[in-house]
């Protein structure tokens, strides 16, 4: 049951790509990597084989403009998502399993409480959640803070105000 | 814009353009989220200086939220007046923070004036019941 499950078995149905999946794949992103991890999104002809992908996304920010702007944004991407105000309650609520099956974790570094890059280092710390991708947002370009995220295994670290091909850009490496 | 130029910058044509089938309101709603939080945060602000006399930490802090939320809609003239706020705080400025309170409440009142100006512009001149931009705006 753990939250990280998903976000590991999308990799097995990389194999099973479509001639349509196939022509997606064929951008120089793709043609450069090999990356195993890469999933594309197929919607399979062959009858038993129906991959619909609907990845999961947390926003977690103490902003409830941010919150509804980022929602927005991952929204119009397709991506489902939850929102939580709080570091502590996106902890309790992973912890309570009322959160599952999460694909990202997409984070403010400022927030009153716990901050977004300790949220991030309890991710990392869970056995259950240590395989979520954990990105940071912040509306202050600080070098010392954005090495430290990155050392602790955030994903990525993104200025603020975030924009749709941020996103995009973020979520093509996740798939 | 024309009338609102200044007062809103790049991030407020940013956030218009998420509007979609899905969400043709959005950028109201959140401008609607914007003040039901600000004047949230401008009440606490105002609460502080009042209970907590010369407490610049404190009224920095409350500020910093203000400000963060004026930055996310792209609020510019009003972000200023926050700044200013804060710096004064850096100095421990009580009578300056005092002046740059009223200030950031004037051009909260003002933006608040606008942005409902813009909107029921929008909606007379868009399609019925919503106040959408036009395309090509």
């Amino acid at each position: 049951m753990a939250a990280a499950a998903p976000a590991l078995s999308l990799a097995p149905m990389a194999t099973t790509v479509t001639a349509a999946a196939a022509q997606k794949a064929a951008s120089p992103k793709a043609a450069a990597g090999g990356d195993v991890r890469k999933v594309v999104p197929v919607m399979a002809a062959a009858a038993d084989e129906v991959v619909v992908q609907e990845l999961h996304v947390l926003a977690v920010d103490d902003s409830v403009v941010d919150r509804a702007v980022i929602a927005k944004i991952l929204r119009s991407s397709k991506y489902r998502v939850t929102t939580v105000e709080s570091a502590t309650r996106a902890l309790e609520l992973l912890g309570l399993g009322l959160i599952t099956n999460v694909n990202m974790i997409i984070t403010d570094y400022w927030m009153p409480g716990m901050t977004g890059y300790e949220l991030l280092k309890r991710v990392k710390e869970s056995s259950e959640l240590k395989e979520i991708p954990v990105v940071i947002m912040s509306s202050e370009n600080v070098p010392n803070r954005i090495n430290r995220c990155l050392e602790e295994g955030a994903e990525d670290f993104l200025l603020k105000p975030v924009r749709p091909s941020d996103v995009s850009r973020l979520c093509s490496r996740i798939r | 814009m024309q009338r609102t130029k200044g007062y809103l910058d790049e991030q407020f044509c940013q956030i218009e353009d998420l509007q979609d089938e899905t969400s043709p309101n959005f950028a109201e709603e959140v401008v609607s989220l914007f003040f039901k939080d600000s004047v949230r945060l401008v009440t606490n602000i105002e609460q502080a200086m009042e209970k907590y006399p010369e407490d610049f930490n404190r009224w920095d802090a409350h500020m910093q939220q203000l400000k963060g939320s004026c930055y996310s809609i792209g609020a510019s003239k009003m972000n200023n007046e926050c700044t200013l706020f804060r710096n004064n705080c850096g100095q421990e400025n009580a009578e300056g923070c005092m002046r740059s309170f009223q200030k950031v409440k004037r051009e909260h009142a003002i933006l608040r004036q606008k942005l409902e100006s813009y909107f029921q512009l929008l909606r007379q001149a868009g399609p019925a019941g919503t106040a959408t931009r036009p395309a090509g705006k």
